[in-house]
């Protein structure tokens, strides 16, 4: 499997992307929000894509050793037993499968929304601090010198 | 090869303590060169302006060059280090890339042989820095508030402190409870409009630059005005080695332009100011007849006693939201409660707290500085949602003591895109610097849950915590343990002189940025005195 042909297998790991962060609570699942990102790592880097293409064909296997139904027809929790397994045999691949889908989803606007926070550039809105009285150090500074003279 | 005009002084590299030197020099009428292998940061171009800036902070906005990997970073080999060394090559430097956390050393830092019986003195003290302290904070912008009893009185700040926010108040309920010492950051981010400068909009990622100019990065504080009298900075200029005279005195550099080709830049004195690893590596890479291991290597200690301030990180989890997204991520409050020796704690010397803001909505889900990822599946949602906004991070930053088995060398193997040998750093934590991290650890717990916190989670030694590089070429009367004088001229070549965190004889426990600078600003006092 080349990274080249994990586009061919869109459907396939948006359900993986799914099982790593279901929907709940208002947020959609990943596979909607963090699949183009996913794609466009794997695109960029022959290495990430290379690992993510290894993690769906062990995903793959063990779903075919596991009977007929496809991945994506499992349960939840049949789904996750299968993750952690490949979590288990193939931890480089996972780890990159589980960060770029948490990067992906994390970095999207409509996640960012759901957050409670603007979605788009941080510059040149920044954030609002509201206005404050000056700390109170006077406990701290009635301490005197707490620095050895040298 | 072409050889550029000849110029009274040569300093390599554009960072904190190059562009303080070069600015210094440049307004007392010396002709400054400066090459620096990065180019200047075009503001438009920071991720602060795409919907997508923290995907950056992993790639290409990365502190790590291994990471980062641009056609003007040089690779570290890595390996045998517990800790990786960060740094930006640009004008501007790492100064781009900080937090712009601007501590000072203390009194006591310079004289830790005579105080705690370890390492050793500095040939200088605070009181001989202190009016660069000064210049220095005049020239890069301070936000803070005088008063800090953990100091000498200081000249007033150039802006109020950065604003403590819900989070700031939150972590000082627990230090107030404790009775322990916190302060508000002195901070090298504008408040207000200063010196032609903008104010701080609190946008948050400091750490991937600062697009409006707020935070004090080199590029945008001394090269302005440095190059307004008359310095020169040749960017996109890798030097590969300083050349001698048949004097035995530095006669300028070897370095590649930004289309590849060999240069030579001639000078009657050279200034170094590459960092703490690119300067040992210039020097070792600078071998001749006369100094057959290294340039101004007599001693043997150049790249010896590599420091770095090994971090320890605790994060406590609350049960409100504390606005953590606001605000500059670096700086809040410093606490020097646990700063100077006391032996019954099981160690020598000490450490400060360093408070940031929140993390990210991507740095929460991969557990920020702690590592702790949130865990995928069913139980991600709930996991995430009680982490994200509900964090506060302390940071233990501990004062190393110089070992001559931490060290930079030339890797065997490994180059550059230029072909020029690559630095290799071994370093390993000590026995009293994990005793103090721990301490720290357990301490911050302690302030986080007398905060509110409800959780506690750390890390012991944060890998991808390098920022601070020192020790490497360091200070000292005697040409026998060390490879500069107090003046910053090194001992086998009186007209080559260091200026960066190479110098440094102890680290402090302290972001050191502050005391480069100052370091910088007095060695170029030295150099005009001798030229007058």
């Amino acid at each position: 499997m080349t990274p080249a042909g994990l586009g061919a297998r869109r459907d396939e790991l948006a359900a993986v992307l799914d099982t790593l962060i279901p929907a709940a609570d208002g947020f959609p699942e990943s596979g909607g929000l963090a699949l183009d990102h996913v794609l466009a790592i794997a695109s960029a880097s022959n290495q990430i894509g290379a690992l993510l293409a290894r993690a769906l064909d062990a995903i793959d296997e063990a779903t075919r050793a596991g009977g007929t139904r496809g991945f994506a027809e499992r349960s939840a929790a049949e789904r996750e037993e299968l993750l952690r397994r490949l979590e288990r045999s193939h931890p480089e691949a996972f780890e990159a499968l589980v960060r770029h889908t948490y990067d992906g989803f994390y970095s999207h606007p409509a996640t960012i929304a759901r957050l409670g926070l603007e979605p788009g550039p941080v510059q040149p809105r920044g954030h609002r601090i509201e206005p404050a009285p000056a700390p109170d150090v006077a406990r701290v500074a009635a301490r005197g010198p707490i620095y050895r003279r040298a | 090869m072409a050889t550029d005009e000849r110029s009274d002084v040569l300093v390599i590299g554009a960072g904190a303590s190059g562009a303080a030197v070069a600015w210094r020099l440049a307004t007392a009428g010396i002709g400054v060169v400066c090459l620096e292998q990065g180019d200047w940061v075009d503001a438009r171009a920071y991720p602060h302006w795409q919907a997508d800036w923290e995907l950056h902070r992993h790639t290409d906005w990365s502190a790590e060059p291994n990471v980062r990997r641009l056609p003007q970073d040089y690779p570290v080999n890595e390996q045998a280090s517990a800790i990786s060394p960060l740094m930006y090559n640009a004008v501007g430097g790492s100064t781009i890339h900080w937090s712009a956390h601007f501590p000072r050393f203390r009194p006591s830092d310079f004289r830790v042989k005579s105080l705690d019986g370890v390492a050793d003195d500095w040939p200088i003290d605070y009181a001989t820095l202190e009016p660069y302290f000064d210049l220095n904070d005049r020239m890069m912008g301070i936000a803070g508030i005088v008063g800090d009893p953990a100091y000498p009185p200081k000249s007033p700040r150039q802006t109020p402190p950065i604003p403590l926010d819900t989070l700031g108040r939150t972590i000082v309920g627990g230090f107030e409870q404790l009775g322990w010492h916190w302060w508000p950051s002195d901070s090298a981010i504008l408040t207000r409009d200063y010196d032609g400068r903008r104010a701080c909009v609190n946008c948050g990622p400091c750490d991937l630059g600062c697009p409006i100019g707020a935070k004090a990065s080199t590029d945008i504080t001394y090269w302005p005005k440095a190059l307004a009298a008359g310095a020169r900075l040749v960017t996109r200029a890798r030097v590969r080695e300083i050349t001698l005279g048949p004097d035995g005195l530095a006669d300028g550099a070897v370095y590649y332009d930004r289309d590849g080709r060999e240069r030579a830049q001639k000078a009657r004195a050279v200034v170094l100011a590459a960092n703490g690893i690119g300067t040992p590596r210039l020097l070792l890479n600078s071998r001749s007849p006369r100094f057959p291991d290294g340039l101004a290597n007599r001693s043997g200690l150049v790249g010896r006693n590599l420091m770095f301030h090994p971090y320890a990180m605790a994060r406590g989890l609350f049960e409100r939201p504390l606005g953590g997204h606001r605000g500059p991520i670096g700086c809040s409050i410093i606490s020097q409660e646990f700063y100077e020796t006391d032996l019954a704690r099981g160690f020598v010397r000490g450490y400060s707290f360093q408070v940031a803001r929140g993390l990210s909505p991507i740095a929460s889900a991969n557990g920020g500085s702690v590592g702790d990822r949130v865990p995928w599946g069913r139980a991600h949602r709930r996991a995430y949602d009680e982490r994200f906004d509900r964090t506060i991070t302390v940071a233990v930053i501990g004062e190393d003591l110089p070992e001559l088995h931490n060290r930079v060398e030339l890797d065997p193997s490994l180059t550059d895109g230029n072909g020029i040998p690559v630095p290799r750093v071994s370093y390993r934590l000590s026995e009293n610097s994990r005793r103090m991290l721990d301490h720290g650890i357990a301490r911050a717990g302690e302030a986080l849950r007398a905060a509110g916190a409800r959780e506690v989670a750390s890390n012991p030694l944060l890998r991808a915590g390098g920022w601070h590089l020192m020790g490497t070429a360091r200070m000292g009367r005697d040409p026998a343990t060390s490879v500069v004088d107090a003046d910053g001229r090194c001992h086998d070549v009186p007209n080559l002189y260091i200026v960066d965190g190479s110098v440094m004889v102890t680290c402090a426990g302290v972001n050191p940025t502050s005391t480069i600078q100052a370091v910088a600003l007095h060695v170029a006092d030295g150099m005009i005195r001798r030229r007058a």
